[in-house]
Protein backbone atom coordinates (compact mmCIF):
# COMPACT_ATOMS: atom_id res chain seq x y z
CA UNK A 1 0.00 0.00 0.00
CA UNK A 2 2.79 2.06 1.08
CA UNK A 3 4.12 1.35 -2.67
CA UNK A 4 0.62 3.11 -4.02
CA UNK A 5 0.83 6.29 -1.66
CA UNK A 6 4.64 7.39 -2.14
CA UNK A 7 7.16 7.64 -4.94
CA UNK A 8 8.96 4.78 -5.52
CA UNK A 9 12.26 6.83 -4.13
CA UNK A 10 10.26 8.24 -0.88
CA UNK A 11 11.72 6.12 1.76
CA UNK A 12 15.07 7.05 0.41
CA UNK A 13 14.54 10.47 0.85
CA UNK A 14 12.84 9.96 3.92
CA UNK A 15 15.93 8.88 5.46
CA UNK A 16 18.51 10.98 4.20
CA UNK A 17 15.87 13.84 5.61
CA UNK A 18 15.90 12.65 8.48
CA UNK A 19 19.51 12.10 9.05
CA UNK A 20 19.78 15.49 8.08
CA UNK A 21 17.65 16.96 10.69
CA UNK A 22 19.40 14.51 13.26
CA UNK A 23 22.46 16.61 12.35
CA UNK A 24 21.11 19.47 13.11
CA UNK A 25 20.65 19.55 16.42
CA UNK A 26 23.70 21.94 17.44
CA UNK A 27 23.54 24.32 14.32
CA UNK A 28 22.45 27.89 14.95
CA UNK A 29 18.85 29.04 14.31
CA UNK A 30 20.20 30.38 10.61
CA UNK A 31 21.17 27.15 9.55
CA UNK A 32 18.73 25.25 10.99
CA UNK A 33 15.68 27.20 9.19
CA UNK A 34 17.58 26.36 5.42
CA UNK A 35 16.00 22.70 6.27
CA UNK A 36 12.72 24.17 7.41
CA UNK A 37 10.91 22.27 4.71
CA UNK A 38 12.82 18.89 5.49
CA UNK A 39 12.09 18.99 9.23
CA UNK A 40 8.01 19.84 8.30
CA UNK A 41 8.09 17.06 6.02
CA UNK A 42 9.40 14.77 8.45
CA UNK A 43 7.10 16.22 11.52
CA UNK A 44 4.16 15.67 9.02
CA UNK A 45 5.12 12.36 8.11
CA UNK A 46 5.61 11.23 11.54
CA UNK A 47 1.91 12.41 12.44
CA UNK A 48 0.24 10.72 8.85
CA UNK A 49 1.90 7.21 9.99
CA UNK A 50 0.61 7.43 13.79
CA UNK A 51 -2.29 8.35 12.11
CA UNK A 52 -2.54 5.69 9.42
CA UNK A 53 -1.62 3.28 11.87
CA UNK A 54 -4.43 4.03 14.18
CA UNK A 55 -6.92 3.41 11.95
CA UNK A 56 -5.24 0.21 10.55
CA UNK A 57 -5.55 -1.42 13.90
CA UNK A 58 -8.31 0.25 15.01
CA UNK A 59 -10.83 -0.96 11.99
CA UNK A 60 -8.79 -4.63 12.35
CA UNK A 61 -10.32 -4.71 16.15
CA UNK A 62 -13.42 -3.57 15.18
CA UNK A 63 -13.64 -6.10 12.72
CA UNK A 64 -12.67 -8.66 14.92
CA UNK A 65 -15.07 -7.59 17.76
CA UNK A 66 -17.37 -7.78 15.05
CA UNK A 67 -17.26 -11.35 14.44
CA UNK A 68 -16.73 -12.16 18.11
CA UNK A 69 -20.45 -11.29 18.59
CA UNK A 70 -22.89 -9.29 20.46
CA UNK A 71 -22.16 -11.15 23.31
CA UNK A 72 -18.33 -10.30 22.98
CA UNK A 73 -19.78 -6.37 24.66
CA UNK A 74 -21.13 -7.57 27.78
CA UNK A 75 -20.55 -11.50 28.77
CA UNK A 76 -17.22 -12.79 27.97
CA UNK A 77 -16.65 -16.49 28.07
CA UNK A 78 -12.83 -17.25 29.57
CA UNK A 79 -11.26 -17.52 26.16
CA UNK A 80 -13.03 -14.56 24.59
CA UNK A 81 -12.12 -11.87 28.26
CA UNK A 82 -8.62 -13.17 27.59
CA UNK A 83 -8.76 -12.21 23.62
CA UNK A 84 -10.52 -8.96 24.28
CA UNK A 85 -7.52 -8.36 27.26
CA UNK A 86 -4.57 -9.18 24.81
CA UNK A 87 -5.91 -7.43 21.54
CA UNK A 88 -6.24 -4.17 23.20
CA UNK A 89 -2.33 -4.08 24.48
CA UNK A 90 -1.02 -5.64 21.03
CA UNK A 91 -2.48 -2.74 19.09
CA UNK A 92 -1.49 -0.06 21.09
CA UNK A 93 1.83 -0.80 21.15
CA UNK A 94 2.55 -0.31 17.37
CA UNK A 95 -0.29 2.53 17.55
CA UNK A 96 1.93 4.29 19.94
CA UNK A 97 5.80 3.54 19.13
CA UNK A 98 6.70 4.24 15.51
CA UNK A 99 9.56 2.35 15.83
CA UNK A 100 7.82 -1.30 15.73
CA UNK A 101 6.59 -2.07 12.64
CA UNK A 102 2.85 -1.86 12.40
CA UNK A 103 3.28 -5.68 11.04
CA UNK A 104 4.19 -6.55 14.97
CA UNK A 105 0.80 -5.70 16.04
CA UNK A 106 -1.40 -6.89 13.05
CA UNK A 107 0.07 -10.42 12.77
CA UNK A 108 -0.67 -11.19 16.38
CA UNK A 109 -4.11 -9.65 16.10
CA UNK A 110 -4.72 -11.95 12.89
CA UNK A 111 -3.31 -14.75 14.27
CA UNK A 112 -5.40 -14.40 17.63
CA UNK A 113 -8.59 -13.61 15.78
CA UNK A 114 -7.94 -16.95 13.89
CA UNK A 115 -6.80 -19.16 16.79
CA UNK A 116 -10.17 -17.70 18.49
CA UNK A 117 -12.31 -18.88 15.40
CA UNK A 118 -11.16 -22.07 15.15
CA UNK A 119 -11.84 -22.54 18.90
CA UNK A 120 -15.11 -21.50 18.56
CA UNK A 121 -16.17 -23.48 15.65
CA UNK A 122 -14.64 -26.52 18.03
CA UNK A 123 -16.80 -25.60 20.92
CA UNK A 124 -19.91 -25.52 18.83
CA UNK A 125 -18.97 -29.11 17.07
CA UNK A 126 -17.66 -30.29 20.29
CA UNK A 127 -19.13 -30.65 23.83
CA UNK A 128 -16.01 -32.32 25.76
CA UNK A 129 -14.01 -29.42 24.08
CA UNK A 130 -16.40 -26.96 25.40
CA UNK A 131 -16.40 -28.01 29.09
CA UNK A 132 -12.47 -28.01 28.29
CA UNK A 133 -12.63 -24.60 27.25
CA UNK A 134 -15.60 -22.56 28.86
CA UNK A 135 -16.19 -24.79 31.71
CA UNK A 136 -19.36 -26.34 32.97
CA UNK A 137 -22.05 -24.48 34.52
CA UNK A 138 -21.68 -25.18 38.81
CA UNK A 139 -24.91 -25.68 40.84
CA UNK A 140 -24.22 -23.39 44.14
CA UNK A 141 -27.46 -23.73 45.49
CA UNK A 142 -29.86 -27.37 45.09
CA UNK A 143 -33.19 -27.32 46.83
CA UNK A 144 -32.26 -24.73 48.80
CA UNK A 145 -29.14 -25.83 50.70
CA UNK A 146 -25.97 -24.38 49.75
CA UNK A 147 -23.31 -26.73 47.98
CA UNK A 148 -20.30 -25.89 49.88
CA UNK A 149 -17.81 -28.07 47.86
CA UNK A 150 -18.95 -26.39 44.73
CA UNK A 151 -18.42 -23.26 46.21
CA UNK A 152 -15.29 -23.58 47.05
CA UNK A 153 -14.57 -24.99 43.90
CA UNK A 154 -14.95 -21.66 42.02
CA UNK A 155 -13.92 -19.56 45.04
CA UNK A 156 -17.28 -18.32 45.69
CA UNK A 157 -17.75 -17.09 49.09
CA UNK A 158 -21.46 -16.98 51.10
CA UNK A 159 -21.10 -12.95 51.50
CA UNK A 160 -20.72 -12.96 47.22
CA UNK A 161 -23.26 -15.30 46.90
CA UNK A 162 -25.84 -13.44 49.15
CA UNK A 163 -24.57 -10.13 47.57
CA UNK A 164 -25.30 -11.46 44.12
CA UNK A 165 -29.01 -13.19 45.65
CA UNK A 166 -29.82 -9.66 46.98
CA UNK A 167 -29.48 -8.06 43.28
CA UNK A 168 -31.36 -10.24 41.68
CA UNK A 169 -34.03 -10.07 44.53
CA UNK A 170 -33.50 -12.94 46.88
CA UNK A 171 -33.41 -12.12 50.47
CA UNK A 172 -34.09 -15.53 51.55
CA UNK A 173 -32.11 -18.52 51.05
CA UNK A 174 -35.18 -21.27 51.27
CA UNK A 175 -36.92 -19.65 48.23
CA UNK A 176 -34.33 -19.98 46.24
CA UNK A 177 -34.60 -23.72 44.09
CA UNK A 178 -31.21 -23.84 42.23
CA UNK A 179 -28.45 -20.84 41.83
CA UNK A 180 -26.13 -22.08 38.66
CA UNK A 181 -23.15 -20.22 38.43
CA UNK A 182 -23.07 -19.93 34.68
CA UNK A 183 -19.68 -20.39 32.95
CA UNK A 184 -19.50 -16.33 32.15
CA UNK A 185 -19.51 -15.86 35.95
CA UNK A 186 -23.16 -14.59 36.21
CA UNK A 187 -25.51 -16.27 38.23
CA UNK A 188 -28.21 -17.63 37.66
CA UNK A 189 -31.45 -17.69 40.15
CA UNK A 190 -34.71 -20.31 40.01
CA UNK A 191 -36.74 -19.86 42.68
CA UNK A 192 -39.24 -22.68 43.51
CA UNK A 193 -42.56 -22.87 41.46
CA UNK A 194 -45.00 -21.33 44.16
CA UNK A 195 -42.41 -18.10 44.56
CA UNK A 196 -42.34 -17.59 40.80
CA UNK A 197 -45.15 -14.55 39.88
CA UNK A 198 -47.97 -15.78 38.50
CA UNK A 199 -48.34 -15.43 34.41
CA UNK A 200 -51.05 -15.03 32.41
CA UNK A 201 -51.23 -18.94 31.46
CA UNK A 202 -51.07 -19.84 34.91
CA UNK A 203 -54.14 -17.67 35.74
CA UNK A 204 -55.80 -18.72 32.88
CA UNK A 205 -56.33 -15.13 30.58
CA UNK A 206 -56.34 -14.78 27.10
CA UNK A 207 -53.78 -11.92 26.26
CA UNK A 208 -53.53 -10.67 22.69
CA UNK A 209 -50.29 -11.11 21.18
CA UNK A 210 -48.77 -7.14 20.66
CA UNK A 211 -45.65 -8.31 18.62
CA UNK A 212 -42.63 -6.73 17.97
CA UNK A 213 -43.17 -2.65 17.79
CA UNK A 214 -41.38 -1.27 14.92
CA UNK A 215 -40.14 2.00 14.51
CA UNK A 216 -41.82 3.59 11.64
CA UNK A 217 -40.73 7.66 11.78
CA UNK A 218 -37.65 8.88 13.83
CA UNK A 219 -36.70 12.17 14.44
CA UNK A 220 -39.22 13.21 11.45
CA UNK A 221 -38.01 10.53 9.28
CA UNK A 222 -39.98 8.16 7.55
CA UNK A 223 -38.71 4.71 8.07
CA UNK A 224 -40.83 2.99 4.74
CA UNK A 225 -38.93 -0.40 5.29
CA UNK A 226 -40.02 -0.94 8.17
CA UNK A 227 -43.78 0.32 7.46
CA UNK A 228 -43.72 -1.86 4.58
CA UNK A 229 -42.57 -5.15 6.89
CA UNK A 230 -45.50 -3.83 9.24
CA UNK A 231 -47.79 -4.50 5.73
CA UNK A 232 -48.51 -0.97 5.78
CA UNK A 233 -48.74 1.99 3.48
CA UNK A 234 -48.32 5.93 3.09
CA UNK A 235 -52.19 6.50 2.78
CA UNK A 236 -52.66 4.49 6.33
CA UNK A 237 -49.97 6.46 7.83
CA UNK A 238 -51.37 9.58 6.73
CA UNK A 239 -54.65 8.76 8.00
CA UNK A 240 -53.01 8.17 11.12
CA UNK A 241 -51.41 11.32 11.58
CA UNK A 242 -54.38 12.74 10.53
CA UNK A 243 -56.20 10.89 13.34
CA UNK A 244 -53.86 12.58 15.83
CA UNK A 245 -53.83 15.91 14.65
CA UNK A 246 -50.43 15.45 12.66
CA UNK A 247 -50.15 17.20 9.44
CA UNK A 248 -46.54 15.03 8.55
CA UNK A 249 -43.93 13.18 9.41
CA UNK A 250 -41.59 16.14 10.00
CA UNK A 251 -44.00 16.94 12.99
CA UNK A 252 -42.97 13.40 14.95
CA UNK A 253 -40.03 12.91 16.95
CA UNK A 254 -41.01 8.84 17.33
CA UNK A 255 -44.10 6.86 16.12
CA UNK A 256 -43.74 2.84 16.53
CA UNK A 257 -46.40 0.80 15.37
CA UNK A 258 -46.40 -2.88 16.89
CA UNK A 259 -48.25 -6.07 14.11
CA UNK A 260 -51.98 -5.18 15.55
CA UNK A 261 -51.74 -1.40 14.74
CA UNK A 262 -51.25 -0.25 17.76
CA UNK A 263 -49.43 3.00 17.18
CA UNK A 264 -47.04 4.83 20.06
CA UNK A 265 -46.38 8.22 18.89
CA UNK A 266 -44.72 11.36 20.37
CA UNK A 267 -44.50 14.84 18.71
CA UNK A 268 -41.52 16.83 18.09
CA UNK A 269 -41.07 20.09 20.55
CA UNK A 270 -41.14 22.91 19.07
CA UNK A 271 -37.99 24.63 19.18
CA UNK B 1 -16.80 -25.09 8.30
CA UNK B 2 -15.86 -22.59 6.29
CA UNK B 3 -14.98 -20.09 8.89
CA UNK B 4 -12.85 -22.94 10.34
CA UNK B 5 -11.09 -23.08 7.25
CA UNK B 6 -10.31 -20.17 6.43
CA UNK B 7 -9.24 -19.61 9.72
CA UNK B 8 -6.99 -21.89 9.07
CA UNK B 9 -5.69 -21.16 6.23
CA UNK B 10 -5.02 -17.67 7.46
CA UNK B 11 -2.89 -18.77 10.04
CA UNK B 12 -1.20 -21.09 8.20
CA UNK B 13 -0.61 -18.16 5.58
CA UNK B 14 1.22 -16.40 8.61
CA UNK B 15 2.91 -19.10 9.72
CA UNK B 16 4.26 -19.16 5.99
CA UNK B 17 5.21 -16.22 5.42
CA UNK B 18 7.03 -15.97 8.83
CA UNK B 19 9.18 -18.58 8.15
CA UNK B 20 9.55 -17.08 4.45
CA UNK B 21 10.87 -13.78 6.54
CA UNK B 22 13.23 -16.06 8.66
CA UNK B 23 14.89 -18.09 5.82
CA UNK B 24 14.84 -13.87 3.33
CA UNK B 25 16.54 -12.40 6.47
CA UNK B 26 19.06 -15.22 7.18
CA UNK B 27 20.05 -15.37 3.64
CA UNK B 28 19.96 -11.50 3.25
CA UNK B 29 22.49 -10.58 6.09
CA UNK B 30 24.42 -13.96 5.66
CA UNK B 31 25.02 -12.53 2.21
CA UNK B 32 26.13 -9.42 3.42
CA UNK B 33 28.13 -11.06 6.25
CA UNK B 34 30.48 -12.88 4.03
CA UNK B 35 31.03 -9.80 1.75
CA UNK B 36 31.94 -7.74 4.69
CA UNK B 37 34.18 -10.31 6.00
CA UNK B 38 35.51 -10.60 2.64
CA UNK B 39 36.17 -6.48 2.63
CA UNK B 40 38.18 -7.37 5.63
CA UNK B 41 40.67 -9.49 4.08
CA UNK B 42 41.02 -6.82 1.18
CA UNK B 43 42.22 -4.55 3.86
CA UNK B 44 44.91 -6.64 5.35
CA UNK B 45 46.05 -7.08 1.96
CA UNK B 46 45.92 -3.38 2.11
CA UNK B 47 43.66 -3.50 -0.78
CA UNK B 48 41.62 -0.37 0.41
CA UNK B 49 39.76 0.79 -2.33
CA UNK B 50 38.42 -2.44 -3.38
CA UNK B 51 36.97 -3.47 0.01
CA UNK B 52 35.47 -0.30 0.19
CA UNK B 53 33.96 -0.68 -3.17
CA UNK B 54 32.08 -3.52 -1.67
CA UNK B 55 31.63 -2.38 1.43
CA UNK B 56 29.53 0.02 -0.43
CA UNK B 57 27.74 -2.59 -2.70
CA UNK B 58 26.65 -4.37 0.70
CA UNK B 59 25.24 -0.85 2.11
CA UNK B 60 23.64 0.04 -1.64
CA UNK B 61 22.06 -3.56 -1.10
CA UNK B 62 20.95 -2.73 2.41
CA UNK B 63 19.37 0.24 1.68
CA UNK B 64 17.53 -1.56 -1.38
CA UNK B 65 15.66 -3.72 1.12
CA UNK B 66 14.61 -0.42 3.10
CA UNK B 67 10.68 -1.20 2.81
CA UNK B 68 10.86 -4.28 3.68
CA UNK B 69 13.66 -3.70 6.63
CA UNK B 70 10.77 -1.52 8.02
CA UNK B 71 7.97 -3.23 7.46
CA UNK B 72 9.58 -6.48 8.90
CA UNK B 73 12.29 -5.05 11.92
CA UNK B 74 12.83 -3.07 14.58
CA UNK B 75 13.43 0.69 13.22
CA UNK B 76 16.23 0.91 16.04
CA UNK B 77 18.08 -2.19 15.12
CA UNK B 78 18.25 -0.98 11.33
CA UNK B 79 19.01 2.04 12.31
CA UNK B 80 21.89 0.93 14.12
CA UNK B 81 23.24 -1.22 11.26
CA UNK B 82 22.80 2.19 9.16
CA UNK B 83 24.72 3.91 11.67
CA UNK B 84 27.32 0.77 11.81
CA UNK B 85 27.50 1.17 7.79
CA UNK B 86 28.22 4.14 8.11
CA UNK B 87 31.50 4.29 10.34
CA UNK B 88 32.92 1.02 8.23
CA UNK B 89 33.01 2.95 5.32
CA UNK B 90 34.40 5.89 6.79
CA UNK B 91 37.32 3.90 8.64
CA UNK B 92 37.48 2.33 5.08
CA UNK B 93 38.15 6.03 3.30
CA UNK B 94 40.14 7.18 6.80
CA UNK B 95 42.36 3.14 5.83
CA UNK B 96 42.34 3.07 9.79
CA UNK B 97 42.92 -0.43 10.18
CA UNK B 98 42.28 -1.02 13.95
CA UNK B 99 38.91 1.04 14.47
CA UNK B 100 37.99 -0.64 10.70
CA UNK B 101 38.30 -3.92 12.03
CA UNK B 102 36.35 -3.04 15.29
CA UNK B 103 33.78 -1.24 13.26
CA UNK B 104 33.27 -4.09 11.12
CA UNK B 105 33.38 -6.79 13.32
CA UNK B 106 30.58 -4.91 15.07
CA UNK B 107 28.75 -4.59 11.96
CA UNK B 108 29.04 -8.62 11.42
CA UNK B 109 27.45 -9.29 14.75
CA UNK B 110 24.30 -6.66 14.67
CA UNK B 111 23.49 -8.47 11.13
CA UNK B 112 23.80 -11.34 12.29
CA UNK B 113 22.05 -10.91 15.69
CA UNK B 114 19.05 -9.35 13.17
CA UNK B 115 18.88 -12.47 11.30
CA UNK B 116 18.90 -14.46 14.66
CA UNK B 117 15.98 -12.43 15.70
CA UNK B 118 13.70 -13.56 13.19
CA UNK B 119 14.32 -17.17 13.67
CA UNK B 120 11.89 -19.84 14.48
CA UNK B 121 14.41 -21.53 17.29
CA UNK B 122 13.35 -22.78 20.87
CA UNK B 123 15.57 -20.28 22.15
CA UNK B 124 14.00 -17.14 20.68
CA UNK B 125 10.40 -18.32 21.58
CA UNK B 126 11.37 -18.83 24.83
Amino acid sequence: MVFFLFPPNFSGEFWAIRRIIKKEGGKTASEGAKRKSPKLFYEVNTVFTGLLRTVILYVLIIAGVRLMGKRQVGELEPSELVLSLIIADLASVPMQDYGIPLLTGVVPILALLCVTMILSVLTMKYVGFRAVLCGRPSVVVCNGALDQREMARNRLTVDELLEELRCQGYTDLSLVKYAILETNGKLSVLPYSNQKPPTARDMKVSVQESGLPRVVISDGRLLEHNLKALGHDRPWLEQQLRQRGCKGAEEIFLMMVDEQGGVYLARRELE
Amino acid sequence: MRRLWISVGILLFLLGGSLFNAWYAKELTGGMEQRLRLAQQLTEQDQWEQALVLTQEVYDQWESRHFYLHATMRHSDTDQILRGFRTVMEYLRLQEPDQYNAANADLITQLELLAEMEQPSVVNVL
